[in-house]
């Protein structure tokens, strides 16, 4: 059964058509790369989908229930859980403090307790590399500390589904390695699924997704096992030709 | 459970028990305190909101005015008079229900409204209520209610004066200290982690599952519900009248504010270290160089936000992380 499933989803500003007529299913469990150049629409389906915006047209199911119109902390509670492109971190408290309430509000109210969600924080930032941060401020954090910190905030929430904003956006290919490989690695321990834009960084995509969908201009011009989606004439049209630009200037 | 979080409440209490005995026993000295605590009391009602919510209430002394209406409005009824002492229970019941209804409304519609417009909102809310209970005459319009002589009738002159003179400047000391307690609480529980989120980035916390909109209610309730207590007690009690010129003024609000920024927003010894600090500003140069307060004042507590710009406990807090002192800092 599909766990995500989105059916000619709209979004407009102004006379901008952000998201156009977008339909995409995601499975439970599955690893899926989006991809598609600035301003193709991505971060706005992710709003879409966690409920920072409401659709203008079609609908959005999570496992069969209608979310369409449900407040983004509700959707949280049934398992969506993101992290944002440019870092949202609660930054006058601790990385610990911040990553205990994913915990806290990730579940509903008396299934996990204060004292339980800081050791819960305490894991999850062991499994990204952040434990000896923990009682740092998290303002205090470097810009690639602080995605980190999203990530282990955004899986601290049980989530079902984890929406990874260009998580590994300025890394150098070293510690992109070593994300993809805690991703992978949560993946296969917490058995969820995880849609990550990885924008241009093709050593991402290809160690990281089962499958790849390519938006362009609000729209979805492919969605395939990721060999396939990079190899189709319209996606290299449109946007792999940038890839191989980039990879040769790196 | 770790007991040590509440280690910052017994620095409170402490702090208001030396208060409490150097008032009581120091010749003169009652009434300074007395003055000094009101703006403890204030200002912990109005960090329950601010601190948590980053919101900034402007209208909040509407709060304190209704609550002082409400200890009036009972003592000053004859049906009430028979119950003598006890009349001061439905007095504080009947303040935090009117202070809780408007805010319970106010909330519902201004906290939609972010920053800058619900600080414009509650200032509205404010202005209006004042100019409603004097356009339409209620509650003895702009006359206000003077209580001294039904006090009288349902306590009896000795106790009466006792009220004034000290009982109601001891529930200051209680309700500052019901609020310690509330502030250590939302400090250490799911509410309050869920306002701290609200409080640093509003969306972030939406999407991470906390319900903003009805946590950011809770907090103003409470907030104006201790508000409430405080000018039933403070104003209605202390002075045996309630005047609208004086219980909306909007004044007192910017004493809060100065008074949780000086101490430190979001701290549970912030607004008691601020009170403290103005409250004693206040008195002394209102002696020392009647008049001419403000010339000092002013400079004076923009020196202290320059150099704590966090508030006094605020940069405490962080000079004392990982250090001995820590668990007592909050
Ligand atoms: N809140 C908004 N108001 C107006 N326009 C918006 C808003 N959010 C996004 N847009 C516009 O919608 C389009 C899609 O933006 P979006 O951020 O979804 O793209 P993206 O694929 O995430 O791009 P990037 O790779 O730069 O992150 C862009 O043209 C953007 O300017
Ligand atoms: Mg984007």
């Amino acid at each position: 059964m599909s766990l995500l499933e989105l059916k000619g989803v709209t979004k407009r500003f102004g006379g901008l058509v952000a998201v156009d007529h977008v339909d995409l299913v995601i499975n439970e469990g599955e690893r899926l790369g989006i991809v598609g150049t600035n301003g193709s629409g991505k971060t706005t389906l992710y709003n879409l989908i966690s409920g920072v915006y409401t659709c203008d047209e079609g609908s959005i199911l999570l496992e069969g229930l209608d979310i369409t119109n449900m407040p983004a902390y509700k959707r949280a509670h049934l398992g969506l859980a993101r992290s944002f492109q440019i870092p949202r971190p609660f930054g006058q408290i601790t990385v610990r403090e911040n990553v205990a309430i994913g915990a806290l509000f990730g579940t509903l109210i008396g299934e996990i307790g204060e004292d339980e969600a800081l050791e819960i924080g305490e894991y999850y930032l062991e499994k990204v590399g952040l434990y000896p941060k923990r009682n740092e401020i998290a303002n205090a954090l470097t810009p690639i500390e602080k995605k980190l910190m999203e990530v282990a905030r955004a899986l601290s929430m049980k989530p079902r589904l984890v929406l990874l904003d260009e998580a590994m956006a300025g890394m150098n290919p070293k510690d992109i390695d070593r994300i993809v490989e805690i991703i992978n690695k949560i993946h296969e321990e917490e058995k969820i699924s995880i849609v990550s834009m990885v924008e241009h960084i093709m050593r991402a995509v290809v160690n990281f997704a089962e499958r790849v969908v390519v938006m362009n201009q609000g729209k979805k011009i492919a969605d395939a096992p990721t060999q396939e989606a990079l190899n189709d004439q319209k996606v290299i049209d449109v946007y792999l030709g940038r890839f191989a630009l980039e990879e040769q200037n790196a | 459970m770790n007991k040590g979080k509440y280690y910052p409440l017994f620095v409170a209490i402490g702090i208001f028990l030396v208060l409490f005995i150097f008032g009581k026993f120091a010749q003169g000295m009652w009434e300074p305190v007395a003055l000094i605590m009101f703006y403890v009391a204030v200002g912990e009602a109005f960090n329950v909101f601010l601190g948590f919510t980053g919101y900034v209430n402007f209208g909040y002394v509407v709060f304190m005015g209704l609550g002082s209406y409400g200890m009036a409005l009972v003592v000053s009824s004859s049906s009430m008079a028979g119950l003598g002492p006890w009349i001061l229970i439905p007095g504080f019941l009947f303040a935090a229900i009117m202070a809780g209804i408007l805010a319970a409304g106010v909330g519902a519609i201004a906290l939609r409204l972010r920053g800058a417009y619900f600080a414009i909102a509650t200032i509205g809310v404010n202005q209006g209520v004042k100019f409603f209970i004097e356009g339409a005459k209620i509650w003895g319009g702009s006359e206000g209610i003077i209580i001294s002589k039904p006090l009288k009738v349902a306590l009896g002159p000795h106790l009466a004066n006792a009220v004034t003179t000290f009982w109601a400047d001891f529930l200051v000391f209680m309700i500052a200290i019901l609020a310690a307690v509330i502030t250590i609480v939302f400090l250490h529980t799911r509410l309050g982690y869920g306002l701290i989120a609200l409080r640093e980035d509003e969306d972030a916390a939406r999407v991470m599952g906390v319900n903003t909109t009805k946590y950011k209610n809770i907090a103003f309730l409470v907030s104006s519900i201790l508000a409430a207590l405080v000018g039933a007690t403070a104003w209605c009690l202390k002075t045996t009248y309630v005047f609208p010129d004086d219980v909306f003024a909007l004044s007192y609000t910017v004493d809060a504010i100065v008074i949780v920024m000086m101490g430190g927003t979001g701290t549970l010894l912030g607004p008691v270290v601020g009170g403290l600090i103005y409250g004693i500003l206040k008195y002394w140069l209102g002696i020392l160089l009647p008049g001419f307060q403000l010339l000092i004042l002013a400079p004076f507590i923009i020196i202290i936000i320059i150099l704590f710009p966090e508030g006094i406990v605020g940069v405490l807090k962080k000079r004392v992380r990982g250090k001995k002192l820590e668990k007592f800092i909050a």
